[in-house]
């Protein structure tokens, strides 16, 4: 049981800043995921709160006290890196026993707790084995086993289920959280999968460049992102940018202008004649065979089963959208779109600030 | 797959290289052989009966018989092993620390032990003598050893660097997690898995101790100190055709030990060797 802060963290290799002042605050027994593109400092930040890297500036806090003092065995923090990181020359029971080596309990206790953990995590068949004669998904389940049989303060996963197939990480998602419901502790979970993000998280955290761009719920920073950045990663497919300028009540687009409708102008309020970026999902662009609004070529059509994907080329912009599957599209159509401008996120395209700064802040405190 | 006719000649070409080259190398042990199993009278026949009419197994029997004998190749046995023992017992933390550490000028520092094995022996032996003589280490075998040792670290510090180099950090970073010390995260992970690379380190510095010529030679005078090779230069020197045979012998036995470490233990070599391949 830990709250976790992370006060103004800044790391630099040599003369590359890989993070730039980044804070966090953690309640106790939340689930916080990080994500971002490669190389925007993901991994390097979960080091710094397990103390296998130093910070170059700023503190962790574990229960309002700095540990960056203490070497990452005495922080009570557990670790499940990427590859596993099992020991190959020791049994999978020893493998999971081997964080109690410290722990003052007698051989059958820990014996015992070995054996709990495996039940917990179905594996007690392996105890045995080692690390080599197991599958991907059994040595991440090794990996987490070690962690939880601790009772850490803190658990840190590094893209835990990025080595898995398809099917075996939405499995693992979803056992992830079992165990977090079960094991309710303080968790920082780092990925680029911005799915694992939004169907994992209790908040979302979206880095980009050693930055913090964004920290909400999974709803909030997939319908109210702050940057168009947030906008453009989290969603899939992309979500839409489309240029605009906001004129005497109207939005003038590429080859069209549009009227705004009344719910929409006070977002606008204040941003006339500037160049802006309207940020529409796929799912708030209507295709209609007729058209009304802006007209695009139909380009590609992907069915997915439960939906299709749908996209487009209009001169200006490249626009997805999702639609029902019996659509009776076919590439080459010329169609005509609805933008659902009630649900458009409206960025200044210098900028690239939401216009409307969505609720939550940037040290990360919820807003009930 | 099928193979081209300008890929088979080059198969040819290359089969027929390494049999030149195997046979520059064999022809000397095979002429050794050929005089270890001769009476004294052929002998003297020299190169004109390659394959000797009477052969005989009679010249190794009374080699094994010997006293002499066995004393020198009890000190090879001696020399050699301790020499690698503790070759690879003080490059281990050498090789650790390169390995695991981050500090300036460390590809400075590698270049710099890797350029001591390029000094020929030859190049410091008098300074070498003089050194010992002052130290009062000649004609012992601790002195003896202590320069074996120091001629086998720096590729032993080389070996070892790549066999800690082939077990993943981010097991270090786990055992930090679990609360090993760094020590502790060398002896009980690193080292068992670098187990291999160890042992591989240990028999090349086993093999070429075993041949190892420059540093008794100049080290140890009194004959019950004498490794086989000393011992075998020393009677060459000093004996006429009569005993040639017997030398013969003595020499071909002289080579059975390393080349019986080395065929039981390949198998070591060949997994320190295949590590860096299949990496966990
Ligand atoms: N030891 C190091 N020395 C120098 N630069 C480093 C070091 N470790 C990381 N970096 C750099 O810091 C940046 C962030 O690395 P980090 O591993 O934290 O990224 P990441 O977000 O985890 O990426 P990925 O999703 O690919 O794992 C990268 O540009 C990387 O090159
Ligand atoms: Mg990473």
């Amino acid at each position: 049981m830990a709250k976790l802060d992370l006060s103004a963290i800044t790391k630099s290799f040599g003369a590359t800043r890989v993070l730039d002042q980044v804070s966090l605050s953690v309640p106790d027994r939340e689930f916080v995921v990080v994500v971002g593109p490669s190389g925007c400092g993901k991994s390097t930040l979960l080091r710094i709160v397990a103390g296998l890297e130093a910070a170059s500036a700023g503190e962790v806090l574990l229960d309002d006290r700095p540990v960056s003092q203490l070497s990452p065995g005495q922080r009570n923090v557990a670790m499940v890196f990427q590859n596993y990181a099992l020991y190959p020359h020791l049994t999978v029971a020893a493998n999971i026993g081997f964080g109690l080596r410290r722990a003052r309990m007698r051989r059958a206790e820990k014996r015992e707790a070995v054996a709990r953990v495996a039940r917990l995590l179905e594996i007690e068949p392996l105890l045995n084995r080692r690390p080599g004669a197991l599958s991907g998904g059994q040595r991440q389940r090794v990996a987490m086993g070690r962690a939880i049989i601790r009772n850490p303060a803190v658990f840190l996963f590094d893209e835990p289920l990025s080595n898995l197939d398809a099917r075996l990480r939405m499995q693992m998602r979803s056992e992830i959280r079992a165990l977090h419901r079960a094991v309710p502790t303080t968790t920082l979970y780092v990925t680029h999968d911005q799915i694992e993000a939004m169907t994992m998280a209790d908040r979302v955290v979206v880095m980009n460049g050693g930055r913090i761009e964004q920290i909400g719920t999974p709803t909030e920073v997939y319908s109210a992102p702050r940057t168009t950045f947030v906008a453009g990663f989290i969603g899939m497919p992309s979500i839409n940018m489309i240029p605009a300028r906001y004129r005497g009540d109207a939005l003038e687009l590429p080859s069209t202008t549009l009227p705004v409708p009344a719910a929409v102008k006070p977002r606008l309020a204040g941003h006339a004649g500037r160049d802006l970026l309207v940020g529409l999902r796929p799912e708030h662009l209507d295709i209609r065979p007729g058209g009304d609004g802006l007209v695009a070529e139909v380009d590609q059509i992907e069915p997915t089963g439960s939906e299709t994907l749908v996209y487009l080329d209009h001169p200006a912009m490249r626009l997805s959208a999702r639609t029902a599957p019996d659509t009776a599209l076919s590439p080459g159509m010329q169609v005509g779109l609805r933008l659902l401008l009630e649900r458009a996120s409206f960025f200044d395209a210098e900028t690239g600030l939401n216009l409307v700064p969505p609720p939550s802040n940037l040290t990360g405190e919820l807003t009930a | 797959m099928v193979r081209s006719r300008a890929e088979r000649l080059a198969d040819l070409a290359v089969y027929a290289a390494m049999l030149l080259l195997a046979a520059a190398f064999l022809l000397p042990v095979l002429w050794l052989a050929s005089l270890a199993v001769r009476t004294q009278a052929e002998v003297f026949l020299g190169a004109a009966r390659f394959i000797p009419e009477a052969p005989t197994l009679d010249n190794f029997a009374r080699v094994l018989r010997d006293g002499g004998f066995q004393t020198y190749i009890w000190n090879t046995i001696k020399l050699s092993s301790l020499g690698a023992a503790g070759a690879v017992a003080l490059a281990a933390p050498a090789a650790y620390a390169l390995s695991r550490m981050r500090f300036r000028g460390k590809g400075a520092v590698m270049l710099g032990i890797l350029s001591v094995q390029m000094v020929s022996g030859l190049v410091v032996l008098i300074p070498l003598y003089r050194f010992m003589d002052r130290l009062g280490l000649l004609e012992s075998h601790f002195g003896t050893t202590l320069l074996y040792i120091a001629a086998g670290i720096p590729v032993t510090v080389w070996l070892l660097k790549i066999a800690f180099d082939t077990v993943p950090q981010t097991l270090d970073d786990a055992a930090a997690i679990d609360g090993l010390s760094r020590f502790e995260t060398f002896a009980m992970i690193t080292l068992p898995l670098a187990l291999p690379g160890l042992v591989s380190a240990f028999i090349l510095n086993l093999i070429l101790n075993w041949s190892q010529f420059l540093i008794p030679f100049i080290m140890l005078t009194a004959d019950e100190t004498w490794p086989i090779s000393v011992a075998i230069f020393r009677f060459a020197g000093s004996t006429s055709a009569a005993t040639t045979q017997l030398l013969a012998a003595a020499c071909l036995l002289a080579i059975l030990p390393a080349l019986a470490i080395f065929i039981v233990l390949q198998r070591w070599i060949l997994a320190a060797l295949m590590a860096g391949a299949v990496k966990q």
